[in-house]
């Protein structure tokens, strides 16, 4: 399996060990990652926020360069998805939205044709290599481990985009339990994490992420698992600010679920990688440890 | 700013404000909506502050008060989690309208900072977020490819045809 990989803006930039735990883990499935060159911006929903065109002909540029490559497109954050998965669906349901998008691509000789499909690293993961076949890659389950999966708003939603289905939570919550975890249920799983608000009104966006919180602390989890880096940097810087703010005190360590994989799978997060969280993973490294 | 087509007019206004909404892309929605609130019941930022109700910001729409809506904050307010998506019984789509919103908004230069910075970025460097010179030296050293590949001659031939940094360097 190759796929055409579509990195991002924030991976590349500040969440260094979400891209290098992909890296390692996904050709050990099998799934040959092939960087995209020449991309720009997905144009995620500020960029939305300003002009339709600008936003369908960015997304569509990368996507055209998908198309060349004949590959299908991996992503890993939830935002570059849903703006990359709109484009495509969009411009393949709408001919006139086509034709008037292909306009704006002809000035650097692109033109979208609508071969290729768009999938976040979850789907591939589900749909490509199988529950069954991440549950063998592991090596050492953690049993009694209880984390708190939060899968970000645009894995599952809007549902049309998706066939009507919410496929994304329930495959992201099988992916998690094959590392032998256990995904515990707690209130607004489904919400959103309140990063968007970020520099709109941040006491608002605060009260956001700290209702989750809250409902995660009610659970007991011992980490919460993200595959947003959105939602990462929201629940993790978040509660650094939350604590500074509103005098709240958390503590949940936040792990990318590529990160919760890698270990898993044998591979222990290096040095550098355990610095990279704000909120210190010592607590639930160690119950890893004890569970084997 | 043309104070007689910002301003609203009762009644004449009203459906002309409603139909500019409708006819901007993502905003058909807002001709399909019930008010009957279920959006509100969805929305994570509804729930938090009062400040923000999505039924009330629609009916303020169908009111033809242009200006408020459009010189005001409250539109940016939703987070396109598109939860009010999936549960409208109207299929109307009140996150989409959000954005027929902030377009018209934008328009009329009303662009929160954040978002101009966003966009600048975009322009010069092909993202939104640019790694530091500090990430580069980390993406090297932990064996990632230091040089991300960006189009950025190519992303700013299409955002020059869109208008796009006419569009960013408007003021209120």
């Amino acid at each position: 399996m190759k796929y055409a990989f579509f990195i991002g803006c924030l991976i590349p930039a500040r969440e260094l060990g979400y891209e290098i735990s992909v890296r390692k883990i996904m050709p050990l499935f099998g799934v040959e990652l092939v960087d995209m060159e020449n991309v720009n911006c997905c144009a995620p929903f500020s960029i939305q926020s300003l002009d339709y065109a600008s936003w369908l002909s960015l997304a569509a540029r990368n996507l055209c360069i998908a198309e060349e490559m004949g590959l299908d497109v991996l992503t890993l954050c939830n935002d570059c998805y849903e703006s990359l998965l709109m484009t495509n669906t969009l411009l393949k349901e709408n001919k006139e939205l086509r034709e008037k998008v292909n306009s704006v691509l002809a000035t650097v000789d692109k033109e979208f044709k609508g071969k290729i499909k768009v999938k976040h690293f979850i789907d591939v993961l589900y749909d490509d290599v199988g529950v069954e076949n991440v549950k063998n890659a592991v090596k050492t389950p953690f049993h009694g481990l209880r984390v708190g999966v939060q899968p970000g708003c645009h894995l599952t939603k809007p549902k049309r985009l998706h066939f009507g289905e919410r496929i994304g939570i329930k495959a992201l919550d099988e992916l998690v339990k094959a590392t032998g975890v256990k995904s515990v249920d707690f209130e607004r799983k489904e919400a959103c994490c309140g990063g968007p608000m970020r520099g709109i009104n941040d006491a608002v966006a605060l009260q956001v992420a700290k209702q989750k919180l809250d409902g995660l602390k009610n659970a007991g989890v011992d980490c919460i698992v993200t595959v947003c880096p959105f939602c990462y940097l929201e629940l993790d810087l978040g509660q650094l600010e939350i604590k500074r703010h509103l005098n709240v005190e958390y503590n949940i360590p936040v792990v990318h679920f590529a990160e919760l994989l890698k270990i898993a799978m044998g591979m222990p997060l290096e040095d550098w990688e355990i610095r990279s969280h704000k909120i210190p993973l010592a607590k639930v490294l160690e119950k890893m440890k004890e569970a084997k | 700013m043309d104070e007689a087509k910002v301003g609203a007019f009762p009644a004449r206004a009203r459906a002309d404000f409603m139909h500019e909404v409708a006819n901007t892309p993502r905003g058909r929605g807002v001709l399909l909506c019930i008010q009957c609130g279920r959006c509100t019941n969805s929305c994570p930022v509804a729930r938090t502050t009062d400040e923000y109700n999505p039924r009330k910001l629609v009916e303020t729409v169908i009111l033809g008060l242009r200006k408020e809506v459009l010189l005001g904050n409250l539109p940016r307010y939703c987070l396109s989690c598109f939860t009010c998506l999936d549960r409208c019984p109207q299929g109307g789509d009140i996150g989409e309208v959000m954005f027929a919103i902030r377009n018209l908004a934008a328009k009329e230069g009303n662009v929160p900072e954040g978002i101009i910075v966003q966009a600048k970025n975009l322009f010069e460097t092909g993202r939104v977020v640019t790694p530091t010179r500090m990430a580069l030296i980390q993406r090297e050293r932990y064996g990632l490819s230091k040089d991300i590949s960006i189009g950025i001659d190519e992303a700013q031939k299409i955002l020059k045809k869109t208008s796009f940094v006419e569009l960013i360097s408007k003021k209120v």
